[in-house]
């Protein structure tokens, strides 16, 4: 196993540049996933890491050693794609050992792994059949057996899980993610789904125009957004952002419909200094709670009920704040009418606030 | 939707390639074996209606068994299907690749180029290898020589006979061959662009050379293109005969040395001996022959295998 190094990488595809001078630190025997909307620059970048494309400009590493000028089979990597790219014309035992037989091992050898990754994946009962004969899920794991079989140091996945139905994909999911666990792979998984991302991986790296937003553990970009981007991409509902005005003349505050927020301590600070007219105000669906009539902790603003979502497990409840539409899930007992009024309670470490112009996180400045 | 309706539904939109097929090809069929059985010669309609059973057939059997320019014939037209035909599939699949290889600006001028022959009207095509393989100095070919120096005396390529037979030969399987190589290339090389790009990534990822991609990836992806062109082509060079007829009538190559059986049946009927009776009976046997190859080639290269549906839950 090893990890993987980015050291200020950039790929151009004639004008367009498709990732902008990243540097990225992938540790080794982890799950690192790449999240970013399409066009994002997330494949350009995993298919740099795997050798398909040389960078402009920048250097690779595998542990240390230099591999921008190696090509793909040179690297020791294993690549699954979306649409898993099994040979149609060849059966599945054929499809896993073609990069054994490749590399000309003798073909006891060939077939020991062969059998062994396939029983590790519970499809070697499949062996006999072509591609076209198998479903989804299964091809899936051709294609997973296919990478793993010589043994890579890195396991490079592209949205492997975006053609399964939803079911599928929940059940895979776990699978995918033991099996990473078990063999303790070095795995850079590319998703444009934020709650794959955050389900699976041990560090999260979120990419929009070919630049890196953000990286960390999971729960950390989910708790503390670096930009507007990144809290706006990240869960189910996103977060709520809207503008509002900033009032500095007391103390600084932000002014929300049916009332106001004023920070504490550092936040307060850098509102001030911040010395704009309107900032934007954050916060997460599940972090704020409905009331019919105000409360008087926390942050208070108040909404119109526009249409409630039963969920079973919770509600989701849009609301109309100013003419903005903000998300709230609230538990599975909420019921209420559409255009009924409602105080929305916010508490004050739960709330964001971000520059306008650069849609930085006003709290992880520094 | 009942049967009844189905079946009026499908008339209703075959209707238009039935007439057509009926039109041109049934029809013209059913009179080509009427005429076969006919004395017919030098157009004479009365004779459409006297019968002489199968005098025609057996008057072109003993043409190709007794009579050397029958043998002739059939070697001509053996020799020229099958070099051809290896020559329009290898080299339509060797171009295919090569062209897909190399980069993508390149490759289409290069591929223009190889259609250049197909687009050049015959009879200009036809003159430049009139000029080309012409027997005095200034014969193109004949001058390249002789300025290398590798020969020291113009030749009539394709009609010396001191070089006959392989020099006709080579020259109608090279012309044609120069036509007929575009098609194969072009299907070749749209098979190969429709392959996921994903594909040929995972090859290279699991460490397959150029050649191996070709071998293991393009060439069994483009198996079922493989099958359409040669029996594509297979049958136009069994009944093609414009490339041919320009050539052996302006003396490009020897006239018996150039005529297959295609060429045989239209000179046979429209050239100098105008015996249409004798032409039908000729052409009716190509017919035959033709749909026997052409089946036949389907059953080696298991078109039945090849189209069947795939099986097993999807």
């Amino acid at each position: 196993m090893v990890s993987v190094q980015l050291v200020k990488v950039t790929k151009r595809f004639g004008s367009v540049v498709a990732v902008n001078n990243v540097d990225l630190e992938i540790p080794d025997g982890r799950f690192t996933a790449l999240l970013g909307p399409s066009g994002s620059g997330k494949t350009t970048l995993l298919y740099l890491i795997a050798g398909i494309y040389r960078p402009t400009r920048g250097k690779i590493l595998f542990d240390g050693k230099d591999v921008t000028n190696l090509k793909p089979n040179e690297r020791n990597i294993g690549l699954v794609f979306q649409n898993y790219a099994l040979y149609p014309h060849m059966k599945v035992y054929d499809n896993i050992s073609f990069p054994l037989r490749l590399a000309k091992k003798p073909k006891s050898f060939i077939d020991k792994k062969v059998r062994e990754i396939a029983a590790m994946l519970q499809i070697d009962h499949l062996l006999d059949r072509y591609p076209a004969q198998l479903s989804g899920g299964q091809q899936q794991r051709v294609a997973l057996a296919r990478a793993l079989v010589k043994e890579p140091s890195v396991l490079l996945l592209d949205e492997p899980l975006s053609n399964l139905d939803a079911m599928l994909r929940l059940k895979i999911r776990s699978e995918l993610k033991r099996l990473q666990k078990d063999l303790g792979i070095t795995a850079i998984y590319v998703t444009h789904d934020q709650s794959e991302a955050l389900a699976m991986a041990d560090k999260v790296v979120v990419i929009n125009n070919g630049v890196i937003q953000q990286e960390g553990d999971p729960h950390e970009v989910y708790r503390n957004p670096r930009n507007v981007f990144v809290a706006s991409f990240i869960g189910s509902p996103p977060a709520n952002i809207f503008p509002v005005k900033v009032d500095l003349v007391e103390e600084p505050c932000v002014i929300l419909p049916g009332g106001k927020y004023c920070p504490k301590g550092i936040l307060a600070e850098r509102l001030k200094n911040l010395g704009k007219e309107t900032v934007l105000f954050g916060f997460r669906p599940e972090d704020a709670t409905l009331h019919e009539v105000p409360r008087h902790d926390g942050i208070i603003m108040e909404g119109e009920v526009y249409t409630i979502e039963p969920l079973g497990r919770e509600v989701i409840v849009t609301l109309k704040v100013d003419g903005n539409l903000v998300k709230v899930i609230a538990p599975p007992t909420t019921t209420g009418r559409i255009s009924q009024r409602v105080y929305i309670n916010v508490p004050r470490d739960k709330a964001m606030l971000f520059d306008p112009d650069t849609e930085k996180n006003l709290r992880l400045i520094g | 939707m009942k049967l009844g309706h189905k079946l009026s539904n499908a008339t209703f939109f075959l209707l238009p390639a039935i007439i057509l097929i009926a039109a041109f090809y049934i029809l013209p069929l059913i009179v080509t074996t009427w005429i076969s059985f006919t004395p017919l010669r030098d157009w004479k309609i009365s004779q459409l209606t006297e019968f002489v059973e199968l005098e025609n057939y057996r008057a072109l059997y003993k043409f190709v068994t007794t009579h050397p320019l029958g043998s002739l014939v059939l070697k001509t037209t053996i020799v020229f299907v099958v070099f051809t035909l290896i020559v329009n599939v290898l080299g339509g699949l060797l171009l295919a690749i090569a062209t897909y290889v190399i980069e993508e600006r390149v490759s289409l001028g290069f591929r223009l180029l190889w259609l250049i022959p197909r687009m050049t009207p015959l009879a200009v095509f036809g003159l430049i290898w009139y000029y080309f393989f012409y027997g005095s100095p200034q014969g193109t070919l004949n001058a390249f020589l002789l300025k290398l120096g590798l020969i020291d005396q113009p030749t009539f390529w394709g009609t010396d006979p001191n070089l006959l037979p392989w020099s006709a030969w080579s020259i109608i399987i090279f012309v044609n061959g120069l036509v007929g190589v575009s098609y194969g290339m072009i299907i070749f090389y749209s098979a190969f662009k429709s392959l996921p790009p994903e594909l040929l990534i995972a090859a290279k990822v699991d460490g397959a050379s150029t050649w191996q991609i070709v071998r293991h990836i393009l060439i069994p992806m483009a198996r079922w293109h493989l099958v359409f062109v040669t029996v594509w082509q297979l049958l136009s060079l069994v009944t093609s005969y414009t490339h041919l007829f320009v050539l052996v009538d302006w003396r490009i190559v020897d006239e018996w040395y150039g005529t297959t059986w295609a060429l045989f049946v239209f000179t046979e009927a429209f050239g100098t001996v105008k015996n249409q009776g004798l032409a039908a009976a000729a052409a009716v046997i190509l017919v035959i022959i033709g749909s026997l190859l052409g089946l036949l080639t389907l059953r080696i290269m298991r078109f039945d295998k090849i189209t069947l549906e795939p099986k097993g839950d999807i």
